[in-house]
Formats: structure tokens, sequence, C-alpha cells
């Protein structure tokens, strides 16, 4: 039987949703399942682990693991890997989950595939499907080793309600510091902003806002929907967005329930990083922008004009429900 | 301080891709330089400027990469190797990491500096393998980088919580992401200059390595086919009346799609 470790995506002692959703695959396709969960005050979420469909839980609770570090995360990881058996490690997506995931698959010799979007196993011969090329085709890769680590993305798989696993904690010893790549400081992101990997709602602001005051408009429709406040490349080159709020293919990708794009015109690294949201507005006063071309709703009009009256009556539309 | 920075060939994104019997229809391709490469290239020109670093290139792969080394050299780069090998023509990352692990190894280097990804494969794998197989320290998603004295660079990298702060002893291997800089154009000067250069060509036997050695007997994994992409269907774009049509949309997202 496939042995499946999912590393726990945790964020400011959150966990977050990748988690069940990796679990119930691996519960789906048969496999035993194992999580490993590294953090410092991070015990209290045995339960939850145990809950989300884990039947072991590997903690590594270390005030030195305040900071996220590649080297001892890996080092955690590769542990777990270890003593559970894992033939299949399963990491969320994150940039944290891309750092440390090619460290363990060289560690353990391991295949290593990112971004995957589906997996298969047929007897112990592993299969991902991935995309490629900036999203312009998929692949199907064939592992030709015992071993596959992969960074999921996200939305790939869904959370299977009423599943549940048993608590059966093993601690991992705390690994060596990385005295060479010595983490000196994180400097953390605004807080009380919806986090734009697992909001609901991602509403994007493009260059079509042209500067602050258009910014300001269209993050007041976010703000509206209680979600999460992203933007394309151009904004962030032109210094109106943080590096952080980029959403595409070398930024956030995001695969909410509702993605608004406003005023972008849908440069296939942008489409690259959202196109997997399940259902897409796109606002453009082009209607030949590539952005009408994934969307599902588009209204061809000046955004400074269609944001307000979006604005009354999602208004409107919320006070009748 | 030396660096070895990375380049790699690869399918021109900008193209439409077309599948056909489960592999890419090779009609029509075109090859460019990784886009991602060109920040880790001008990363590298900026140290030599700035810091008196002496630079190579490395790309692996690829058939004919003239044009492609030429325009590294003409953005700065002072020497160029291109790895080359019938054998290395299925690699995947680890492979890919083993023949810069002999590079590496051939040269001394105090810094290693790869683009974020391939273009063409997406993996943002084989500089952090690299690391491990080389046993020194990475970090990936590069966004700033301060050199500190001879064996300490201190870089920002873009975290999932914010901008981490790290300190690097050399020698060590990073990752940049295309914000760290605006890579140069290639003036008239640097371009006929590039011309005259020579690149330094090897297959695996002359890097004093095998296929059997860097794995590319067996990879750990191979892409056997490919599809094309699911891609979504536009679907009903409205114009005329602001107020109309989006009273419309709005009925539809909470009533049709029901996502509000």
């Amino acid at each position: 039987m496939a042995k499946v470790l999912v590393v726990a995506e945790i964020k400011q002692g959150v966990l977050k949703s990748s988690t069940p959703e990796l679990l119930s695959k691996a519960r789906a396709i048969g496999a035993s399942t194992a999580v490993v969960a590294i953090g410092s005050n991070i015990e209290s979420l045995v339960p939850e682990l145990a809950g989300a469909g884990s039947d072991t839980q590997y903690i590594a609770d270390d005030p030195g693991l305040e900071l996220f570090s590649a080297g001892p995360v890996a080092a955690c990881v590769v542990d777990a890997a270890r003593q559970f058996g894992a033939s299949l490690i399963w990491f969320g997506f994150s940039e944290s989950s891309k750092a440390v995931a090619p460290r363990v698959a060289a560690q353990l010799d391991a295949a290593c595939a990112t971004e995957i979007n589906d997996i298969s196993l047929n007897g112990d011969q592993i299969e991902v499907i991935r995309p490629a090329i900036t999203n312009k085709v998929m692949q199907r890769v064939k592992v030709n080793t015992e071993k596959l680590v992969a960074v999921v993305r996200a939305g790939a798989f869904e959370a299977t309600e009423g599943i549940s696993g048993t608590e059966n904690v093993v601690k991992l010893s705390p690994p060596e510091m990385d005295l060479k790549a010595l983490v000196r400081e994180i400097l953390t992101d605004a807080s009380g902003e919806i986090d734009l990997a697992d909001a609901d709602i991602v509403v994007s602001v493009g260059r079509g806002a042209k500067d602050q005051a258009g910014i300001d408009l269209v993050r007041g429709l976010a703000d509206d929907l209680h979600a999460g406040f992203g933007s394309s490349r151009a904004m962030v080159d032109g210094g109106f967005m943080a590096h952080n709020k980029q959403v595409g293919q070398t930024g956030k990708i995001v695969a909410p329930t509702l993605y608004m794009a406003i005023g972008i015109s849908g440069a296939i690294q942008h489409l690259a990083g959202m196109s997997g949201s399940k259902v897409i507005l796109a606002v453009n006063k082009d209607p030949e922008a590539p952005i009408f071309n994934v969307a599902d709703y588009g209204i061809v009009g000046d955004l400074f004009e269609v944001v307000p009256i979006l604005q009354e009556e999602i208004r409107k539309i919320k006070a009748k429900q | 301080m030396k660096i070895l920075t990375t380049v790699k060939k690869v399918v021109d994104v900008e193209l439409n891709m077309h599948v056909k019997d489960g592999a890419l229809v090779e009609d029509g391709m075109q090859y460019v330089t990784n886009a991602w490469d060109e920040n880790a290239v001008e990363t590298a020109s900026q140290l030599k400027e700035n810091n008196g670093a002496e630079t190579t290139l490395v790309s692996i792969g690829g058939g004919d990469n003239t044009d492609i080394i030429r325009r590294c050299y003409a953005m700065g780069i002072e020497n160029g190797i291109h790895v080359d090998d019938p054998a290395l023509e299925k690699a995947d990352s680890s492979i890919y990491a083993k023949v810069l692990q002999k590079v590496y190894e051939a040269g001394d280097y105090d810094l290693v500096i790869t683009g974020k990804q391939a273009q063409d494969t997406d993996s943002g794998q084989t500089g952090i393998i690299l690391a491990e197989y080389l046993g020194l320290p990475c970090v990936s998603n590069v966004i700033a980088l301060e050199v500190i004295d001879d064996q300490h660079i201190k870089v920002s990298r873009s975290g999932d919580t914010g901008t981490e702060i790290v300190e690097l002893t050399l020698p060590a291997v990073i990752s940049v992401d295309v914000s760290i800089n605006e890579p140069r154009l290639p003036q008239m000067r640097g371009i006929m200059m590039a011309k005259k250069k020579k690149i330094t060509e090897m297959d695996l036997a002359a890097l004093g390595t095998s296929a059997d050695e860097v794995g590319a007997d067996a990879p750990k994994s191979e892409i056997i086919e490919f599809m094309a992409s699911q891609s979504r269907q536009a679907g009903q774009k409205f114009e005329g009346d602001a107020a109309e049509i989006t009273a419309k949309v709005v009925d539809l997202l909470a009533n049709e799609a029901k996502v509000i």
C-alpha cells in the first residue's frame, strides 16, 4: 500500500486548507496517511491534523523553527519520511514548499515534481499531470523512482466532507540550524490583510487602474467582498503594488471560487497564475483583451465607471440574501 | 568573487503551442533565452561592475546555443561554457544538477546564480538540487542582494509571510526572482565585442564525466506525453450600457454561478 506523507501548511499558527485537501486525496487513492507539522508552538494543532485525515502526526515543535528556513524544514520532512517509510511526500503550493521540496527529493534520492494537477498510481507506477510552458500545455510525467516528492497546485484536490484520522503523535528531534544560511529576520506583510493564497474571492487590479486613485477604487470593491486584493505585474513594476501581491506565474498562483480581474489585459504569465479559479469575471475597456478568453463573465467598459456600479449592485444583492 | 550563472535555451512561450499525438508540434517553434535567466545574468553583471566579480555562464543542452551565449556576453558576462551531449536529451532537473555540479567543481566558484525557473518546464528545482549535491547553502526566490565581504552576502527572499532576510556564507547557490532587477538590453558595442569571444564547447566526456555518472541513463522522471491545455472557454461577454450590463453580470454571479 502506498504511504503518503503530507507536509502540513501552517501560516502564523493556522492550518491551511491544502492539508485536508491533500490528505483527502491520499485516502481516496487508498494510501495510508501521515502528516508532518513543523514550526514553533504548533503542538496544539494535533487534533486538527488528525481530524484532517492523518493517522500519524510527526511533530517538529521548536523555538528554532519560528522563522522559516528551508534547510531545517527539509531535515524534518526527511526525518518524518524515513520514519514513516513514505513513498509519496506531498506539499501544498507555497513559496516555502517550492524551496523545500527539491531539497527533500535530493536527500531521499527521489523524483521531484512541482505544480502538479493530478497524480495516479497503477500498482507501483506513479504518474503525475502538470502544466508546463507557462500553462500552454499539460504534460504526463512518469516517475521512475520508488519515491516521489510533489508540490500540488492550489485547488487541484478537494477536501472530503466528514473525513477523519486518528491521533498518533511522533515527536521529531529539533533539526540543526543552517548556520551558512542564517535567517536574520522576516519583514512580515501588513497584518489584517486577507491572504491571497487562500482567499475565497480575489480581486486583482491591473494597468487599467492607471494610478493610486484607481487602485484605491478597486481596493474598495475587494474590501466590500472581504476578498484578497491582488495585482498584475504591471502595477508591481510601476511601484503601485507590493511584490507579494502579484498574481501570476512568478508571483502568487491562486485558485479562488471567484476571481475578478479589473483592468487586467491578461498576459500569459498572469493567466498562468489564476486560470484555475472556479469563476472568473473580467472588466476591461478593450473588447479584444485576452483576459476575456478565460473569463466566464466579461464586462467591456471603463473600470472607473463599472466598479462603482459593481459595488452598488453587489450591495443590493447582499441586502436581499 | 567568482560567479557561475546558468542560462537555458527554451521554446518561445509567447507563441502558440500545438500538441499532436502526445508530442509538441515542432514546426513553427522558436527558441529563445529563458527570460527568467536574464535576471540571473543581470545580477552577475552588476556584481562584476560593482564588486569586481569574475563572471562565467554555463548553458546545458539546446544544440547551437551561440546566439544565446553571445547575448549574455553582450550583457556583460566574461566566459561562456556550453555543455551538450546526445545523452542529455531527456534530462530532468536532477541530471541538469549533476552536470552543473561537474562544471562547478572544475571552476572554484564562490556563488552560483540561477533564474527562478525555466519557462519550458516551470519546475524551479535545478539550482536547489545542485546546492544539495554540493552541500552548499541555498536561498531561492531572491529579490535583493548585498555583498557584505568576500565570504558573506545578505539576500532578501520573497517568502510566504513576508520578506526573509538571510545571511549566506559563500560559496552558495541562489535563484533570483524577476523583481530583483531589470535586465539590460545589449548595446551595439557589446554585441560587436561578443562576436569575437570564444565559447567553451564540451560534451560529458570533456567535462570528465559520463551519461552513467550524471544519471542520464536512468532519469528519475520522464515526460511521456504532452496534452493540450485544458484551456477555459470564453464565457459571456457583455457590451453596452455600463449600468445595465454590470447589473446583469452581478445577477449572474449571484444566481447562475452562485459565487457571491
